[in-house]
């Protein structure tokens, strides 16, 4: 007596019971392919986009910034200057001793005027210290043509963002002339060219030796502010240690720079997470459905089933495995129209929008989505072929003979 | 004494509690046609049921090949009946998405005793005794009322049980071809030594029988 309800009669039991109706299987199994498709579509663009913008934007800035309270003084010309950060050795001190810091580095800031042979544009200087600045940003990962950080080391080289240097008209090589808000100005090496993708960043941002920068702006080892990089980005506590301990300083995280790009993440998994549960909500109902129709039209083969032999769970079985048939089916058929229209979107050439610079649109690739979607189309059809494999489980052989 | 019932009680409760079965005490024996009969609405059915061991639900004792039916479980049940009962039902009822071949062998492909084309072997042999082989590849849907009660008795007999029951097995067929299935039924007690228990109101049937039990209104007649 075969006591597994897993064995060949049951399965083909099952299959005869499918192929009886094939057009409503093929029906509940595109509902199910449907699901699984727009989710795998749907996770691969939207963390696709997240992601992108997550790496351009929180690997283009850092975790925490710290700068004075009193965002712009006026020097002794009346010229606007960003303002030195008075206390910070105050700050290291904190940063050193907080256990969460990753690693810390000085900068100074302070818009120009960037002009070239032919053209001239605003531009934001970042005076950094080369050692330092190569552990908050992996520059080298986005330079487009040139050298990376060790190249400003030498005075009078700068780094252009890429929509700045096409605006400027330069490359590598060139000269351009740099005008600070004091007036002073000096001629300027570009020796690298570098891209985040986000048109912000790319337009203005620039990088020069700080210690550079401090002569021009006569502020001799002065800065206007600390960049900071979490080992936990998520626990942005030192924010309120900061702000306790030190006075007159305005901290932000990444949070505070990036909310409207930490809002769209959000928004963007909620809105995947939403339609593909809705559709394959949907499915589940259409396997529901056909089965349920299946059971109440089948009654008195079921009845006769149980007469003969098959026992309740038996019928279980058969049914449920009606169930994960039209799931297997429409979940690996889902997998692979998901791949498809996921890499279709990947090839298609997108026009750079004035936020973000990308050739196609951002898609992810990985393996664990597919598994996920094709997990959740599978549990959504047991889930649904569940309740009427148990209600053939229960006819009464007697009660339907007698009414047979 | 292949079956032996003792005191049973058969009660329904709705649609309020009435007694369908008054203490019936039978027994049958090995290799013998028995035809229970009486009016329509004697319990005949009823009692069918629980000698089948599809109604578990009444009192008193039934012994099956020395079984106490009691004392199994519902799969156990389940495996007692599917190795030792065969069952014929008044409509003849096959599975209409599997074909003639296919029905006789569902029983047997449970039992999962024997390797498939042993069973289809079988299912072939019994079909030729039924004069039913060259219909063994039709769907079952396509045959005549009389051709599928034949096909239903050669399923009832695939896993060569000791016991088949069958509940007005010609109730819904015409004179030649109630004919047919009796004396089918009656070769099965003669040549294959099976017994063979039928609830029938048709006179000339239970005449032809070797034994003949009466039921009036839920008791046997003395
Ligand atoms: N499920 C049921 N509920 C209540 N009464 C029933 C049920 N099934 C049968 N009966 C009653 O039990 C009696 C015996 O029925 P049955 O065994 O079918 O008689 P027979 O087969 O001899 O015609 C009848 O009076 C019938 O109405
Ligand atoms: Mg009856």
């Amino acid at each position: 007596m075969s006591t597994h309800v897993f064995n060949k009669t049951n399965i083909f039991i099952a299959l005869q019971y499918l192929s009886a109706r094939k057009k409503q299987s093929c029906l509940a199994a595109i509902g199910v392919l449907l699901g699984v498709t727009t989710f795998i579509v749907m996770i691969n663009f939207m963390t696709g986009v997240n992601d992108f913008l997550d790496d351009a934007v929180f690997n283009g800035s850092p975790d925490i910034i710290i700068s004075t309270k009193t965002k712009k003084q006026r020097d002794n010309k009346g010229l606007i200057i960003s303002s030195v950060l008075e206390n910070s050795n105050e700050i290291d001190k904190v940063l050193i001793e907080n256990e969460n810091v990753h690693s810390f580095a000085h900068q100074i800031l302070t818009p120009a005027i960037l002009i070239s042979d032919r053209k001239q544009f605003p531009a934001s200087i970042n005076g950094v210290f080369s050692e330092k600045e190569k552990e908050m940003i992996n520059l080298e990962r986005r330079l487009v043509e040139g050298k990376g950080f060790q190249s400003i080391s030498q005075e009078n080289t700068i780094l252009l963002g890429i929509s700045l240097a096409k605006r400027l008209q330069v490359s590598v090589g060139d000269q351009i002339k740099m005008i600070l808000p004091n007036g002073n100005n000096t001629n300027l090496k570009v020796s690298g060219i570098f891209s985040f993708g986000i048109t912000t960043i790319d337009n203005v941002r620039t990088y020069i030796s700080a210690t550079t920068l401090q002569g021009l702006l006569n502020q001799k080892n002065g800065i206007t502010n600390i960049h900071v990089k979490l080992k936990d980005r998520d626990d942005v506590s030192l924010k309120s240690t900061l702000v306790e301990e030190v006075n007159g300083i305005g901290v932000e995280d990444w949070k505070d720079s990036n909310k409207t790009i930490v809002i769209g993440n959000k928004v963007r998994d909620i809105l995947t997470w939403s339609v593909s549960f809705a559709l394959l909500l949907v499915a589940g109902f259409g396997i529901y459905n056909i089965l349920t129709i299946t059971v109440i039209q089948k009654r008195k083969d079921i009845a006769v089933l149980k007469t003969i032999g098959y026992s309740s769970n038996d019928i279980v079985f058969i049914f449920l495995v009606q169930a994960m048939i039209i799931g297997l089916i429409g979940a690996l058929l889902g997998c692979v129209l998901g791949y498809s229209i996921s890499y279709m979107i990947s090839i298609t050439s997108l026009d750079t929008s004035d936020f973000i610079i990308v050739e196609t649109y951002p898609i992810n690739f990985k393996m664990f989505y597919y598994i996920l979607g094709f997990s959740f189309g599978i549990l959504t059809t047991i889930f649904a072929g569940y309740f009427p494999s148990k209600k053939a489980s229960r006819v009464d052989p007697v009660t339907i003979i007698r009414g047979i | 004494m292949i079956l032996e019932a003792r005191h049973i009680d058969k009660y329904f409760l709705e649609p309020e509690k009435r007694q369908v079965l008054k203490n019936i005490s039978l027994v049958i024996p090995d290799g013998e046609l028995v035809a229970i009969h009486g009016e329509s609405g004697s319990g005949k059915s009823t009692l069918l049921y629980i000698l089948s061991t599809l109604d578990t639900d009444f009192q008193g004792d039934l012994k099956i090949k020395d079984q106490n039916i009691k004392t199994l479980g519902a799969s156990a049940l389940t495996d007692f009946r599917n190795k030792h009962i065969g069952f014929v039902y008044q409509f003849h009822y096959l599975l209409p998405e599997f074909n003639v071949l296919q029905n006789v062998m569902l029983p047997a492909m449970k039992l999962s005793k024997k390797a498939k084309e042993e069973i289809i072997e079988d299912a072939l042999g019994l079909l030729d005794e039924m004069g039913m082989r060259e219909y063994a590849k039709r769907p079952a849907y396509q045959l005549s009322g009389g051709q599928q009660q034949r096909v239903a008795i050669a399923r009832a007999l695939i896993n060569n049980p000791s016991l088949i029951i069958a509940d007005e097995p010609t109730g819904n067929l015409d004179q030649k071809n109630s004919h047919l299935i009796f004396n089918l039924l009656k070769e099965i007690t003669e040549n294959k030594g099976k017994t063979v228990v039928i609830a029938t109101h048709n006179s000339t049937m239970y005449r032809n029988s070797h034994k003949t039990i009466e039921m009036i209104d839920g008791s046997i007649r003395p």
